[in-house]
């Protein structure tokens, strides 16, 4: 469904100081596949690149070089129509406050060629499940943090999407409201979706993973189920694992600049 | 095509959803311009009423009694007031008198000699009421002159034209319609330049910079929505609200006129504009009119392409609001150069955006413009409009119109 080869992406960001423009490379030849029904966790520190791959993967930035293709379409070509099979969700999206979520939900809807109705009924089955009918006909202006993100999680499924890419879902929910979120990840792997989600959440990951990639600086270290990674790297937790990979970092670095 | 009727809908019903920014962009300009011009409009007329209506007080020194009989002959115009205490020139200017006429003691004397005797007046050329009294006497003592010099020319049997060398006839060669129609000519596209620029300003930096500012630019993109079609029914959108601005302002600004015109003049103006109305309709055929909102469609758009470019690089709307202020100015400023006379002549004006539009709209009501000019006009803007409509939508392309920074 998903699949990544070598894919490379930078940026060049103004230095302020040296006034010089500065490489930032953030994804540097990640490679990773994601299966129907299968859930993908995205792991790694702050800056690491876990935005920026998914972004890729849903068509709104371009890869620099690297392979990516979504449900058999080639990405990098065709955005638009390889985007049309993602549900893609972050943390700095927000809702049309304007508007109720019933009214956003078909007119979402409507956006991505779903009759009105249609998108409704389903709306309105998925705000279901994340607990937030009573407020379907609610102006979303007074809406709370965890409420304006079901919504947009509503949102971004409305269309029936293969892919799902969720940046950090649970982020800023209550344990409640994010159990509810990752009981609706579950959902989606049994409807044979392919989903792909990043955190910093260690539990999650290791709840509703069947397979992990870390990320750090870019580079993908380590591809497999959960178990499977902390036995090959000998370690009891994930954070354990993440910390190993700290201090292999930080002595190659050492290496480097002795 | 369906995607940009989508963001179209999406964008009119977000607008019409929030009262207070429909209340201060098109339910109060109604309320405001008629208040506004009604209130010039009595202010004008109580000012015309103290001049007009009011006779004008008069202190009057006339032992001979020269004068008298013809002030006293028009209390509309003339109050004698009684002579007050101490200085005429303070009660002059302390506004207790307009006027103080002081006639020659001698003067039946001089005049019997056919010999010129002075009047005095005082008065205080920094009011108006004072100003009037003069030219009022001015009027008196012309009569007085003109039928003194008809009696002496008759005593010294001389014809009395003999003093009226020359009679002036003066004909308006214009009708009123057409003084109207190009008045209107050379006022309306200026008028309409300003509240079109001013009102995509104010919508579009909410539908362009304002989605990124709040959030939702993100989650428009992540549909398979076309980037050409969300541009182009953001477009249509800011278009469709600068036009119902434009009819709102244009009709709140014609009520509030028609209420000025007949707060100072109410009987004169009402014949007066009715028989002008008859020769504008003349004028301003229909014909006339589609032709000016067919220059007007292409100018609207051409407005909404420059602020939904600037919108769409903007950080957020106050940032668009910023770069786009000084928009105004060139409008105004080219909408000025538009209503100067004779600048319909000069050779490259209309190859110049939007000043050619302003002036094609002059002459379309001044009748006389070519069709040449008109098609330059409307594809110079059409085709400046499109261009930048095409630039909007591979600006929202680019992932940096999505995430601050990058390339
Ligand atoms: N639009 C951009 N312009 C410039 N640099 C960027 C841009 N997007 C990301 N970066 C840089 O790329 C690197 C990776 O960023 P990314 O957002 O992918 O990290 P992340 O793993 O999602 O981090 P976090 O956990 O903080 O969300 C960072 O160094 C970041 O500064
Ligand atoms: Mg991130």
């Amino acid at each position: 469904m998903i699949r990544l080869v070598d894919v490379h992406k930078s940026f060049t960001v103004k230095d302020r100081k040296t006034r010089k423009p500065k490489r930032i490379d953030a994804v540097q030849g990640i490679s990773f596949e994601v299966k129907a029904g299968e859930i993908y966790g995205l792991l790694g520190p702050n800056g690491a690149g876990k935005s920026t791959t998914l972004r890729m993967i849903a068509s709104l930035m371009a890869p620099d070089s690297g392979t990516l293709e979504v449900c058999g379409v080639d990405a990098i070509r065709e955005p638009d129509r390889s985007r049309a099979a993602v549900a893609y969700l972050a943390t700095d999206m927000n809702v049309y406050e304007r508007f109720t979520p019933r009214e956003l939900l078909r007119m979402f809807g409507e956006f991505q060629g779903v009759e009105a109705t249609v998108a409704e009924r389903r709306g309105m089955h998925l705000l279901e499940k994340l607990h937030l009918t009573e407020f379907a006909d609610v102006k979303m202006d007074g809406f709370s943090s965890g409420q304006k993100q079901k919504v947009g999680i509503a949102r971004a499924l409305l269309h029936d999407p293969k892919v799902v890419v969720f940046d950090e879902p649970t982020t800023g929910l209550d344990v409640l409201t994010a159990k509810t979120v990752l009981d609706l990840l579950r959902v989606m792997k049994s409807e044979g979706r392919a989903v792909v989600v990043s955190t910093h959440v260690m539990p999650m990951v290791e709840q509703i993973c069947d397979r992990v990639g870390i990320i750090y600086d870019g580079k993908l270290h380590g591809d497999a189920p959960p178990r499977e990674l902390l036995k090959s790297r000998n370690a009891l937790t994930l954070d354990e694992v993440f910390f190993q990979l700290a201090a292999e970092s930080e002595a190659a670095a050492l290496g480097k600049g002795a | 095509m369906n995607g940009a009727w989508l963001i179209f809908k999406k964008e009119m019903i977000e607008f019409f959803k929030d009262r207070k920014t429909v209340f201060f962009a098109f339910v109060m300009p109604l309320i405001l311009f008629p208040v506004l011009f009604t209130m010039i409009g009595k202010l004008g007329r109580r000012d015309a009423d103290q001049r007009r209506g009011q006779p004008s007080k008069v202190i009057l020194l006339d032992p001979g009694n020269v004068l008298r009989s013809s002030l006293e002959g028009q209390p509309t115009k003339f109050k004698l007031v009684p002579k007050p205490e101490g200085d005429f020139l303070r009660a002059v200017t302390e506004e207790k008198a307009d006027l103080e006429v002081q006639v020659d003691p001698k003067a039946a004397e001089a005049s019997a000699r056919m010999e010129t005797f002075v009047v005095k007046a005082t008065y205080d050329e920094s009011t108006s009421a004072s100003r009037l009294a003069r030219k009022r006497l001015e009027e008196v003592l012309k009569t007085f002159d003109e039928t003194q010099v008809n009696a002496r020319l008759v005593s010294i049997q001389a014809p009395g034209m003999l003093a009226k060398p020359t009679k002036l006839d003066a004909v308006n060669a214009s009708d009123t319609g057409r003084e109207i129609s190009k008045m209107l000519g050379s006022f309306l596209p200026y008028m309409l330049l300003i509240i079109m620029y001013a009102g995509a300003m104010q919508h579009g930096a909410y539908l362009s910079a304002g989605e990124r500012e709040r959030g939702t630019l993100l989650s428009l993109l992540a549909t398979r929505m076309p980037r050409a079609q969300i541009i182009l029914g953001k477009q249509l959108a800011l278009f469709a609200l600068c036009l119902i601005n434009v009819v709102v302002s244009l009709s709140a600004m014609a009520f509030g006129m028609g209420r000025l015109v007949a707060e100072i003049q109410p009987a004169e103006a009402a014949a007066q504009s009715s028989a002008a109305m008859g020769n504008l309709s003349a004028i301003a055929s229909p014909t006339t009119l589609l032709l000016c909102f067919l220059l007007l469609v292409p100018l609207g758009f051409f407005f909404t392409a420059i602020v939904i470019l600037v919108g769409t690089q903007a950080k957020n709307t106050r940032e668009a609001q910023t770069a786009l202020t000084p928009g105004i100015f060139v409008v105004i400023l080219l909408g000025v150069f538009s209503m100067a006379p004779g600048i319909e002549k000069m050779a490259a004006l209309p190859y110049v955006p939007i000043l050619n539009i302003s002036l094609a709209i002059r002459k379309l009501f001044s009748q006389q413009g070519s069709p040449y000019e008109y098609a330059v006009a409307l594809v110079m803007t059409i085709g400046l409009a499109a261009l930048m409509t095409w630039q909007s939508s591979r600006v929202l392309s680019r992932e940096s119109a999505l995430f601050k920074g990058g390339d």
